[in-house]
């Protein structure tokens, strides 16, 4: 079942600036998909617009079956508990005046109504609460209490991916989220969400223009080049000859 | 190193707190050589490059010696050091948007920098100016006549390095140039930096995070950690047959490309 699919998507910024053009694709229920090109190739608009972040003006987004409006303030309550992201810059995206513990559970706070699945028995603490998502990330629970700028920036975006889980959401959108880490600890953090994927079940949108990272995480790719769709294939089929040429310069570009 | 250009010898430095920066560094780039110096993010290769430039902060205390051309770059006053830099070694940095004045035109910017170093005309200089933009493969009559913000961040990273290759250096310092392209446009500057080294004999020390480009461009690797160079060798060796477990550690987290992995396996089975 396809649980998201985007319809002929078009985004224009400005008369001279279109995004997105006619995109389509659909991404099926536990798949990772992942979405490369080269900066300004519309990736991140995409994942801002699938989050509700961005307006759109064309075209049609639907998510388990329920359209998701054009509008930046629509009402996204439901949908945004479903649909969670991180972002490349880890740091900017944890307050840091707030401790650990408490960043990471404001999405749990927002939907009260919710009990994710990990928390398996009544009256934890919030600081077990947050000891236990800290675990679910492999980091360790004395963190708890630390602010963001005593983490380093794997840690941080660990943490980013922590507090993205905790609703237990069935979509992942990555923007980049390693671009900005050495590369032992770009591993570290794509072999996490590889296990979360598989543990969890959870469906993945990863847009990077690491070609590499890309391979190592998703089954399926497409390809953006200035705001269109120039290829969409399995991973298995990469080296075929069909390949657009785009996608070949690429693979060019990044092969030792 | 029969034909060595700089040698660096037990090269420390400490902090103004007396905290141990770089622990000892030993390296030897000969003349037309690429040479890559990996680590990650606080292993003290900028400061590496620094030091060889000259420009750390006054009260860093360092110790050691940099050896260019058989001087020691460490024992030469402001101004010789000066007359060094740009001439003789060049340098272009990650963030190209420093690289020009913003509101000069890039063709201006450049007359300006090979006026200061060779006695010769405005005409030719401008005429060496777009010989160096046209080998870099840019639209030369475009880019000499554009403001940096008129580019894109590719085209402005390529106008800065062949700026510093109109000086025609003989050892070019890339710190990180790439990081802020795209991996197109970052490969295109890597190609024109090997082109350049070719022709000219340029050795280059590149300083990158990048292991995948490391392995493509550079002869040599110097792999650092912690403010030390813990394992040094020619590139084929790094990769294959490392010995320090940090190299290890960090050759294991290039991530493969699928035919790399088929390609990867085949060399476990010849390595048995």
């Amino acid at each position: 079942m396809s649980i998201l699919v985007v319809d002929n998507l078009s985004k224009q910024y400005s008369k001279n600036l279109q995004a997105l053009k006619q995109l389509s694709f659909s991404l099926e229920q536990g798949e990772s998909l992942g979405v490369v090109g080269e900066s300004g190739s519309g990736k991140s608009t995409l994942a801002r617009i699938l989050i509700g972040l961005e307006s759109y003006q064309e075209g049609a987004i639907t998510f388990q079956e329920s359209p998701i409006a054009p509008k930046k303030r629509a009402p996204l309550r439901a949908y945004r508990k479903n649909v969670q992201m991180i972002f490349q810059d880890a740091a900017s995206a944890l307050n840091p005046k707030l401790p650990i513990w408490k960043s990471l559970l404001e999405p749990l706070k927002n939907y009260s109504e919710f009990t994710p699945s990990f928390i398996e028995v009544d009256g934890l603490s919030d600081k077990d609460i947050a000891e236990k998502l800290l675990g679910l990330v492999g980091l360790d629970s004395n963190l708890a209490d630390r602010y963001p700028g005593e983490l380093s920036g794997g840690q941080k975006q660990r943490v980013n991916i922590a507090r993205a889980i905790s609703l237990e959401p069935s979509l992942l959108i990555c923007d980049e989220p390693t671009a900005s880490l050495d590369v032992t600890v770009q591993v570290q953090i794509l072999t996490l969400l590889k296990e979360l994927q598989q543990q969890l079940n959870i469906t993945i949108l990863f847009i990077s223009h690491d070609i590499r990272a890309v391979t190592f995480l998703c089954e399926r790719i497409i390809v953006l080049k200035e705001g269109s769709m120039v290829d969409q294939f399995e991973l298995d089929d990469l080296y075929k000859s069909r390949r657009n040429s785009y996608t070949k310069a690429l693979l060019d570009a990044a092969s030792l | 190193m029969s034909n060595s250009l700089l040698t660096v010898n037990n090269l420390t430095i400490e902090s103004r707190s007396g905290e141990p920066l770089l622990k000892g560094i030993n390296m030897e780039i000969g003349r037309g050589e690429m040479a890559a110096l990996i680590g990650e993010s606080g292993s003290g290769k900028s400061l590496t490059a620094r030091a060889i430039l000259g420009i750390l902060p006054d009260e860093m205390k360092v110790n050691g010696q940099i050896l260019y051309k058989g001087r020691d770059l460490l024992k030469l006053s402001e101004n010789e050091h000066r007359l060094l830099l740009g001439k003789e070694i060049g340098i272009i940095f990650q963030d190209y948007r420093g690289s020009f004045t913003p509101y000069i035109k890039i063709g201006q910017q450049m007359i300006e920098t090979i006026r200061t170093h060779q006695r010769i005309s405005k005409k030719a200089a401008k005429e060496a100016a777009l010989l160096v933009l046209r080998e870099t493969g840019l639209e030369s009559e475009r880019v000499y006549n554009s403001y940096p913000f008129q580019l894109s961040g590719g085209q402005v990273q390529r106008a800065a390095i062949s700026m510093t290759l109109a000086l025609r250096p003989n050892m070019l310092i890339c710190d990180e140039v790439t990081t802020a392209l795209d991996l197109m446009n970052g490969e295109k500057v890597l190609k024109y930096i090997d082109k350049a080294r070719r022709e000219t004999d340029c050795a280059v020390m590149m300083i990158t995070h990048d292991l995948a480009q490391a392995y493509k461009w550079s002869d040599r690797m110097h792999v650092m950690y912690q403010g030390a160079i813990v394992e040094d060798g020619p590139t084929e060796q790094i990769r294959f047959h490392h010995q320090h477990p940090y190299t290890r550690k960090l050759c294991s987290s290039l991530l493969s490309l699928p035919k790399e992995r088929k390609a990867s396996s085949a060399e476990g089975v010849y390595s048995i």
